[in-house]
């Protein structure tokens, strides 16, 4: 079932992913944001041109950026590219108008998704939460917008990709899956999918 | 999915409104949205919502004024104001006008999580029956929280805890052994803007000097033999929350100067460190000791007593509100009833007057402990007088002196009995209705239990 975003892509796409390097984001981290996408979606990926981070989305008052306008302009943007999903991956604090903060956005049914490592590199206490801690938080976050966008509702297994988790610590305790009634609603989406777009 | 979860917000901004709706939408429940209060009754008039999401403030009708009408016309819809900061008193008035909860511009993500999960399992409940039951038995007025209480006093007692939760500043709750002073300390909590911050308890007359420090504070390792890990106080864990001081009066003075410190300065070092370690809590505590008593023999530091006294409870003892006896009771009765799966049904009227007429010098924790070993040793399906006759033998053994003390004693006794009717009373105290009434006076008596 696909939610209230609009049509999925314009005619002729590919089943691809378009991963877009926002900003100053690393290049390491992007290539693990794309290869997660890969492998637990079994979908193929394909990583974008670099972009910059559009101003017109800064919240002076709460010195971040707004992810639902930063998805808009994205919307905007690549209209016309070539792909199924488009995710963006950032290094800048993001926020929405009712949550002080996000991890990432993305709509549902919805195009596109974006997410930011900003807040992932630390933990709760403050302390350095190391690369591989920070990557693998990551991939948890891109893998969960990008599922939204593939119509996945927020589950109540609170190990499960697709949990809404708050803060570091929670998203520590997910675990890199989605849970076996997830699982089955993403394979039938994304058959769906690749049945009517073709490899 | 939770599709069957229908929820409605109103809110004028259209960022504001269309940002939740999107949130929730993701949790997989139903949304709408109005863009006014007019609106918003529009829809709830249409279909039923099991949550609403209520802005305080919006231009064609103000978020409370939608609130009563909702809170008479819609009862099982649950409500939760939206408050924009420096609106936290109007969010005060919404929770005392019947309000689940209120949420502060922009949310903090845990915080709107945490409070959509209580509320709908809350529904959840309701919806099955469970909770409905339960209610009934005690009508909402005699419900604050988790206590019981119908009596003026405590009615009292629930609309202080209501103010005092509205602000920040220490409170120490007094009363005797037993009436409920740690139940009062979690309900200033659970009204508090601290509620999703921990409630941490620590009983000062349950540890040495030095434990107790080690428990406040924390240590670094190596501070004292055996601390061969470092670990965190209760001040530190407390933090974001409400620290409850149990039997206050028990702290030793030389802590007693350390916590003022910490009072004054909002930091500490754990016990063997240096470090400057950030507190924030909330103090509450408790005692039931006469700190004035223990200020004047010297073991109660004054400074200290100003500190935790800056607001003050008094628990009345439960022998001054006897009327609450029949519901709390009645209340432990169920309680236990399904803990021991015991087919118990209710009290006779004379185990009710039997409990009645006894004075609790352990209060509601003695009448808890009452009502449990009766239901557990339980023949029948009521409980009579009998299953109470463990009380008799204590009845009157810390009895008072003085001749005039006693008659005052017994006539409240028998006025309890005969639940007020003076007549009655009269005739079985043997003296004529006029002496009574002069009597009842000059003792300051209640005419009722
Ligand atoms: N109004 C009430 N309604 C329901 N239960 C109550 C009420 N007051 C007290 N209780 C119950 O009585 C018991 C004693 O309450 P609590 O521990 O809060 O008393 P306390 O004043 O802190 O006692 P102490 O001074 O001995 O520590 C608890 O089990 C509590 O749940
Ligand atoms: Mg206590
Ligand atoms: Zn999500
Ligand atoms: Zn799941």
């Amino acid at each position: 079932m696909v939610g209230d975003g609009e049509a999925l892509a314009p005619e002729g796409l590919q089943a691809t992913i378009g991963v877009v390097p926002m900003g100053d984001v690393g290049e390491v981290a992007v290539r693990i944001v794309a290869a997660h996408l890969q492998t637990v979606l079994g979908l193929a990926v394909d990583i974008l041109e670099r972009r910059p981070v559009s101003d017109r989305c800064y919240v002076p008052d709460r010195r971040q950026y707004d992810a639902a306008k930063l998805i808009a302009a994205l919307k905007e943007c690549s209209a016309s590219w070539p792909y199924l999903k488009i995710v963006a991956v950032l290094s800048v604090d993001l926020g929405v108008p009712i949550l002080r903060f996000v991890f990432g956005e993305a709509e549902m049914g919805g195009r596109c998704a974006v997410v930011s490592g900003y807040r992932l590199r630390r933990n709760e206490d403050g302390t350095d939460a190391g690369l591989e801690v920070y990557y693998e938080r990551l991939a948890k976050v891109a893998l969960h917008e990008t599922a939204h966008t593939l119509s996945l509702f927020h589950c109540d297994d609170p190990r499960c990709l697709m949990h809404f988790a708050a803060s570091t610590k929670h998203l520590d305790r997910i675990r890199l899956f989605f849970c076996a009634r997830c699982a089955f609603l993403l394979k039938k989406t994304v058959q769906t999918l690749l049945e009517s777009h073709g490899p | 999915m939770t599709g069957r979860f229908k929820i409605l917000v109103a809110d004028d901004e259209l960022i504001v409104r269309e940002s939740l709706v999107a949130w929730l939408k993701k949790g997989g429940y139903q949304v709408d949205a109005a863009s006014g209060g007019g609106e918003a009754l529009e829809s709830l008039e249409k279909s039923a919502y099991d949550l609403l999401f209520l802005d305080i403030k919006m231009p064609d009708m103000n978020g409370i004024d939608v609130l009563r009408v909702v809170k008479q016309r819609y009862p099982g819809t649950m409500v939760v104001m939206i408050t924009a900061y420096g609106s936290v008193e109007s969010a005060v008035e919404a929770m005392k006008l019947g309000a689940n909860d209120y949420l502060m511009k922009p949310f903090e993500p845990e915080q709107l999580a945490l409070l959509v999960e209580k509320l709908l399992q809350h529904k959840k409940l309701i919806d099955e029956n469970i909770l409905l039951r339960e209610q009934m038995a005690t009508a909402a007025v005699e419900r604050y929280q988790d206590m019981i209480g119908a009596s003026p006093a405590m009615q009292t007692l629930f609309e202080m805890v209501e103010k005092v939760a509205a602000v920040d500043s220490p409170v120490l709750i007094k009363g005797e052994t037993g009436t409920g002073k740690e139940l009062v300390a979690k309900a200033i909590h659970a009204r508090s803007a601290r509620r999703y911050g921990p409630f941490i308890a620590i009983n000062c007359g349950a540890f040495t000097e030095s434990l107790l420090e080690s428990e406040l504070f924390g240590h670094e390792v190596g501070s004292f033999t055996g601390a061969v890990k470092a670990k965190k106080g209760r001040l530190e864990l407390v933090r974001g929350g409400t620290l409850f001081l149990d039997e206050v009066g028990e702290i030793p003075m030389k802590m007693q100067v350390d916590l003022l410190r910490v009072l004054e300065e909002r930091r500490i070092h754990r016990v063997g460190g240096t470090r400057d370690i950030p507190v924030d809590f909330r103090l509450i505590s408790a005692t039931h000791r006469d700190l004035t008593k223990a200020m004047e023999a010297g073991h109660f530091r004054r400074d200290f007593y100003f500190r935790l006294n800056v607001l003050e409870l008094e628990v009345p003892p439960l022998r001054a509100r006897r009327e609450d006896i029949p519901i709390l009771a009645d209340f432990f009765l169920r309680r236990f009833r399904k803990e021991t799966n015991k087919p118990v049904e209710s009290l006779d009227k004379k185990a009710v007057e039997l409990l009645c007429a006894y004075d609790w010098p352990g209060n509601v924790r003695e009448l808890e402990n009452a009502v449990e070993r009766a239901v557990v040793l339980a023949k029948g399906r009521i409980l009579t007088e009998d299953d109470f006759a463990f009380l008799k033998r204590t009845v009157g053994t810390v009895e008072p002196q003085s001749l005039e003390d006693m008659e005052r004693l017994h006539i409240q006794r028998i006025l309890n009995l005969c639940r007020g009717n003076i007549s009655q009373a009269a005739r079985i105290l043997k003296i004529n209705r006029t002496t009574l009434h002069s009597k009842i006076k000059r003792y300051g008596l209640t005419g009722s239990a």
